[in-house]
């Protein structure tokens, strides 16, 4: 139960983008479309779930024991550099659909604090293994869930007479702003359905 | 030959940028380790004498069966009057670290939150007086109201209420775990 | 006498014309998260350019030792060191700001400002050139969090500095701990949606739009989405090599 909770919690009412704004910069950037929306996505729930299943254990077994939690910061972030390049090299040579799908997404997702945030955030709540890797998936589906709602309102703003004062960027941060706040009537959800 | 220095280069620069790097964090570390466990210490102290102003001083803290950390708080004389009480309860946004003070009839002396990631604006105002205000005086089993209060009873914040329920079953917890102590 | 010009140019264009975060759309999530009071945006802007300015000033002086083939990675360990010890700074000195920043001081590494002016200047350009682009970019997105921070707080908690004594106590002053504007049981309530995430967004959009008013008048293009320009990894970047600007570009010139 307790992991249902961890799971709806990461993606509905805390969520990533919308509620901890992490990871806004392809939020805003990569929305335009849907399938790029819908991949950059993918690419970053899974290099969310794949860096929390590494950096967890360095963290716990060797950064912690040592009395080094000051290094966590630039072992997580170079952890997730080498993850990256890794998964890159190696959907290239042994699944090129794969890679051609998800793969080209990668290197920008290296940079992107919603990965970072997701693992140190999971140190600082003291969840389980099992837990961080639930919590990190949550948050990933959330992205994802932000993404595409956001890229569906986007593909409406197009066609709209958008006052000139607001076009461009402004507009789509004020569509943001109303997608967020649509978001907040989640409030209490969680703890209402599972007590 | 070339092929050697094609890929050791790299290497080797990177090596050395990543030992001095992790050596200055190591002195950095070394250098404000000390200062930032007295600021937490003094955090505490000052936290302790907020929930508790009776006292004169504390005594050693020790972990229960639950894991709730408690701590003597003792008059003059050295004879203990309550207990300052550390529980953890989930909020909204994770983790609240709430600390009170509970005197040896096992009504709330005052309350403190350590430490909480609610939204500001809503959940955060958990920390003002005008809420934690309310807990002093009240006895176990403390219920969370949205109207006016009655006895034992605490108002909601407006728009928070699972901060408020977190909060409120952070004290009971406290008040129960010090009347655990009490009667062992 | 040409060198002094261009450099107080390198400072200047980080203030106004090249703003991080109103004119070339870098560093969106702490503008956003940050910014629910003066105080909490003025420590990270403040943060972030000491990490800024030093990451800068070691790139830059590196910049003919490191490989090019290792250069992000270098990049990315030399500015996750500054942005650790900055951290224990302000750890040991200033508890509630760490406190109120949370997670986002360990995320200044992915700041996309800071790799992007290490990729973009400091790989390129001598010591001081670097130091002072990095002082004016960090001087920028201060100054831009900062009036995020002020719309944010005077609508959305009715407070002006709030929590400044945690920053005063620093230079031994004590006693100002903000302005109350609207007070608890005054007639009207402080619209708490401006500190929450709908507000930030808001705020931002509203902002954006005068920046871009303000920029057309000086006949300068509105900011856009930096788009692959603006991206750290552009170089390293498949999408590039496809010829596709993270999916935009090509649309765009279908359409």
């Amino acid at each position: 139960m307790t992991y249902l909770s961890i799971l709806l919690t990461a993606i509905l009412t805390a969520n990533f983008v919308l509620s901890k704004f992490l990871g806004i910069c392809p939020f805003l950037g990569v929305s335009k479309k849907l399938n790029t929306a819908v991949g950059m996505s993918a690419a970053v729930i899974f290099v969310m779930a794949l860096s929390t299943a590494v950096c967890y254990p360095i963290n716990n077994y060797i950064l912690l024991p040592n009395g080094l939690e000051y290094l966590q910061t630039i072992v997580c972030i170079l952890v997730i550099a080498a993850l990256v390049q890794l998964v890159e090299i190696i959907l290239k040579k042994f699944m090129p659909p794969l890679y051609n799908a998800l793969g080209i997404y990668l290197p920008l997702i290296t940079t992107n604090c919603a990965v970072l945030g997701v693992v140190l955030l999971n140190f600082t709540e003291g969840y389980t293994y099992l837990e961080s890797l639930v919590n990190s998936v949550g948050a990933g589906l959330g992205f994802m869930l932000a993404m595409v709602i956001f890229s569906g309102v986007r593909s409406r703003l197009e066609s709209c007479d958008v006052p000139k004062f607001l076009q461009g960027l402004p507009i789509v941060l004020i569509a943001a702003s109303i997608v967020s706040l649509s978001f907040m009537g989640f409030t209490g959800l969680v703890e209402g359905l599972l007590g | 030959m070339k092929k050697i220095k094609e890929y050791a280069a790299p290497t080797v620069v990177l090596l050395v940028i990543c030992i001095v790097a992790a050596f200055l964090l190591a002195v950095t570390n070394n250098v404000t380790a000390p200062k930032i466990a007295e600021v937490n210490a003094e955090n505490e102290a000052k936290a302790r004498l907020v929930v508790f102003s009776d006292a004169k001083s504390f005594g050693e803290e020790s972990i229960n069966a639950d894991g709730i950390k408690l701590v003597p708080a003792l008059d003059e004389s050295g004879a203990t009057i309550g207990y300052v009480v550390v529980t953890v309860q989930k909020g909204y946004g994770g983790d609240i670290s709430v600390m009170t003070g509970v005197d040896l009839d096992g009504g709330v002396t005052g309350v403190s939150i350590l430490s909480m990631s609610e939204t500001a604006g809503l959940g955060a105002n958990a920390s003002k007086d005008s809420f934690l205000g309310q807990f002093v005086g009240k006895i176990s089993g403390i219920t969370v109201t949205k109207n006016a209060p009655a006895e034992n009873e605490i108002k909601a914040l407006t728009g928070a209420t699972i901060t408020s329920n977190a909060v409120t079953a952070a004290v009971n917890a406290a008040i129960e775990a010090a009347g655990g102590e009490n009667i062992g | 006498m040409a060198e002094k010009k261009s450099l107080r140019k390198e400072f200047t264009k980080g203030l106004i014309s090249e703003n991080p975060v109103m004119r070339l759309v870098l560093g969106t999530c702490p503008t956003l998260a940050v910014t629910t009071s003066i105080v909490n945006a003025l420590g990270m802007g403040v943060s972030a350019m000491i990490v800024l300015v030093c990451s800068n000033i070691v790139i830059s002086a590196l910049r003919k030792i490191i490989p090019s083939k290792v250069r992000i990675p270098a990049y990315i360990v030399i500015i996750a060191s500054f942005v650790t010890i900055v951290q224990m700074i302000v750890k040991a000195f200033v508890p509630a700001l760490d406190k109120s920043l949370g997670v986002f001081l360990p995320l200044i590494v992915v700041n996309c400002i800071i790799l992007g002016r290490a990729e973009a200047f400091a790989g390129k350009n001598g010591v001081i050139a670097s130091a002072v682009d990095g002082l004016g970019m960090g001087v920028g997105f201060t100054i831009a969090l900062c009036c995020m921070g002020a719309i944010r707080e005077v609508i959305g908690a009715g407070t002006i500095f709030a929590g400044a004594e945690s920053l005063l106590s620093i230079a031994g002053i004590t006693g100002f701990d903000g302005f109350t504007l609207i007070g608890e049981n005054s007639m009207i309530n402080p619209m708490t949606i401006f500190i929450l995430a709908p507000g930030g967004f808001f705020t931002f959009g509203i902002l954006m739009a005068c920046a871009n008013k303000l920029a057309e008048k000086k006949g300068k293009p509105r900011a856009e989405l930096g788009g692959c320009s603006a991206c750290p990894m552009a170089k390293n970047c498949a999408l590039l090599a496809k010829g596709e600007e993270c999916g935009e570009k090509k649309e765009e010139a279908a359409v």
